[in-house]
């Protein structure tokens, strides 16, 4: 059985600037997905998302970004991308770059290509809608 | 007259949104200002919610302690709908909130605390190569071996609660959804295994030796018993913090807070005091008294909220935010919690002093509470867990994991608390309900405990007061200035979770 796409949405829906996450997930919650794809809601969680990417044949996150891009801008992250940004030592807000840093060491199984979908700027509708097509698009790439 | 000059410093891991400014002279801190730079707001956001919507919505204040506040508002919740929860619902509420707390333990213990032994501040130290090849950042074995073993044990909390992250399936009257025998017999297998490696790796001895340490000589004779000992993670912590002066540094004000915690079932082989397995009291040094919940107060003189000056019942404070110009005397989002008038700390150490455990009494009495104290007090509290959690989860599977929910009706106006010890204190939802919805939402976090900024009488916070006297060798890397800080764990972005382009850092502001 071959296994599957998870698109895995996180960040903080009370928290204006970074509900990209919860937004696009609600978005794609009230669709139908393709088959092989899968939908979590990653919440405010870090190192815990380890157990949801391990047994993925590829991780799709979403989450708000800041630096990378335009405001309105839809920007693909690879997992170096992401993990280059990590200060190295584990504290409560280290976030998925502490954790897509130590993903190879800490994997059980095949490591899955991880990708990061972000937007900067207001989680506006148009946004939103569009992150979500990346980030299916994404899931569903042979 | 000394000059006086600003100097910014860069410090990992205090948390993007904690500043400390501290005055230091001839290479000491004397004077400490705490500051809380970001505005929460959750108690504004829940005002004129559905009654229940606390449930939902606290989950979300935290990613770490997202179980933790869950309980909370649900306690809240059965305060005022009268409701009594079953045994069975009891207990795995209790669960799921001792998996977060055995995480966390080892977590901070190993990813945050002992990783700052491999600083660099401490390469003439003989340890310090073990130190670099156990905790390095990223790379360190102990670091990698941690969060590989850490990973599974949340699986408990998604069997118990059907969902995972921020689940919302306790209820008032106990939890939404029953587990099956079949899924409570896969969370044993998840706690055994984690129970295995914590012995292994963490203690270097079974947790029935461990629970023999009673006293600071059965300690130094339990470190030289065996290498397993000396070996583990307990022991490094031990012989390096010895080393490095850690049981000297961070002694604050002697004051210590548990509002109780992990309610007994009404059957049980478990024991507890007062009806918790992890008692509620305050202690000044090793003195122990009941608590009395209504001696707490929320001070603003120095924080960013609209008040009058003094202390207010969180039953009767407010969260208004003011932007009041005045700075200098106010300086932090943080609002000052205070016990009796004066400031408490609180978190594991707080908890071993108020139950009166004989080897956290002792080392309070012959060393004084101290960096390395708090530490080795959070390292071990799964010890004082882990067996009680195999208990209740058979007690559980016998009774064929029935009866976790008794209907209490609909809620009612009214009010009422929950309170109860997160994985770093005491942590307290107090709750109006007025024509079905929410008339008021207070929280003091732990954070709001221990990283207070001054009350109205101008009395620092916990741990204000426990940097004084520490010294600074390097303003650009302050490493000692990190142990007393991190020895309470502190917390407060866990709601900001943008993927950032460059490094994100705390900083401390020296004055010298």
């Amino acid at each position: 059985m071959p296994r599957p796409a998870r698109i895995i949405c996180v960040g903080n829906r009370h928290s204006p600037g970074d509900d990209l996450g919860p937004r696009v997930h609600a978005l794609l919650a009230g669709s139908r997905l393709p088959g092989g794809v899968e939908l979590v809601d990653g919440g405010l969680c870090g190192l815990d998302l380890l157990r949801v990417i391990e047994g993925a044949g590829r991780a799709v996150f979403v989450d708000a970004v800041a630096g990378f891009a335009r405001p309105g801008e839809v920007v693909t992250l690879h997992r170096e991308d992401v993990a280059a940004l990590t200060e190295g030592v584990w504290g409560h807000d280290a976030g998925l770059p502490y954790l897509f840093h130590l993903l190879p060491r800490v994997c059980d199984g095949e490591v899955p290509e991880v990708l990061l979908i972000g937007a900067e700027g207001p989680a506006e509708t148009a946004m939103v809608a569009a992150v979500a097509a990346r980030a299916l698009a994404e899931a569903v790439r042979p | 007259m000394a000059v006086r000059k600003i100097l910014d410093i860069p410090i990992n891991r205090v948390e993007g949104d904690l500043e400390l400014r501290l005055e230091v002279a001839d290479g000491v801190v004397v004077d400490a200002w705490s500051a809380g730079t970001m505005f929460r707001g959750f108690e504004r956001l829940l005002i004129g919610r559905g009654a229940l919507d606390g449930l939902v919505v606290t989950p979300r204040i935290c990613g770490i302690c997202s179980t933790t506040h869950l309980m909370t508002a649900a306690k809240a919740l059965d305060a005022i709908a009268g409701a009594t929860v079953p045994d069975n619902g009891v207990r795995l509420r209790n669960l799921s909130l001792m998996v977060e707390h055995v995480q966390s333990d080892v977590r901070h213990g190993i990813l945050m605390f002992l990783v700052d032994f491999a600083n660099p501040a401490y390469r003439a130290l003989p340890m310090h190569e073990e130190a670099v090849r156990r905790y390095a950042p990223l790379v360190g074995e102990a670091i990698v071996e941690t969060v590989r073993e850490t990973k599974r044990i949340i699986e408990i909390i998604a069997m118990i609660g059907g969902q995972w992250p921020h689940s919302s399936f306790m209820v008032p009257g106990g939890l939404s959804y029953a587990p099956q025998v079949t899924e409570l017999l896969q969370c044993r297998h998840v706690l055994d295994a984690f129970r295995a490696w914590y012995e292994r790796r963490v203690l270097g001895c079974s947790i029935e030796r461990w629970k023999a340490v009673d006293s600071l000589a059965a300690l130094d004779v339990w470190l030289d018993e065996s290498a397993a000992h000396r070996d583990s993670d307990v022991g490094f912590l031990l012989r390096f913090g010895r080393a490095a002066g850690l049981d000297r540094l961070g002694n604050g004000h002697g004051a210590f807070l548990s509002y109780g915690s992990l309610d007994l079932p009404a059957e049980t082989a478990a024991q507890g005091v007062g009806g918790h397995l992890i008692p509620a009291g305050f202690a000044r040094g090793s003195v122990v008294e009941a608590l009395d919940p209504t001696a707490i107060s929320e001070h603003v003189a120095a924080s960013w909220y609209a008040a009058a000056d003094g202390g207010l019942h969180p039953s009767e404070g407010k969260t208004e935010p003011y932007a009041s110009g005045e700075e200098g005397r106010r300086y932090s989002w943080v609002k000052a919690a205070r016990y009796l008038g004066g400031p408490a700390e609180t978190g594991p150490f707080a908890e071993r002093v108020v139950a009166g455990d004989p080897l956290f009494t002792d080392l309070l009495e012959r060393q004084g509470a101290n960096a390395l104290a708090r530490e080795l007090a959070r390292l071990t509290r799964p010890a004082t867990l882990l067996p009680t959690m195999a208990l209740w989860l058979a007690e559980v599977v016998a009774s064929g994991a029935r009866d976790v929910y008794a209907d209490p009706g609909p809620i009612t106006d009214g009010v009422g608390v929950g309170m109860i010890q997160a994985a770093r204190g005491a942590l307290g939802h107090w709750v109006s309900i007025k024509n079905g919805r929410i008339d008021r939402y207070q929280i003091i976090t732990p954070t709001g405990w221990n990283g207070s900024p001054r009350d109205s009488g101008g009395v620092r916070g916990p741990w204000e007061e426990a940097l004084i006297g520490t010294p600074v060798a390097d303003a650009d890397n302050p490493v000692e200035v990190g142990h007393v800080i991190r020895s309470f764990d502190p917390c407060l972005v866990c709601s900001v979770h943008t993927v950032r382009k460059g490094k994100t850092l705390g900083r401390v502001r020296l004055e010298a």
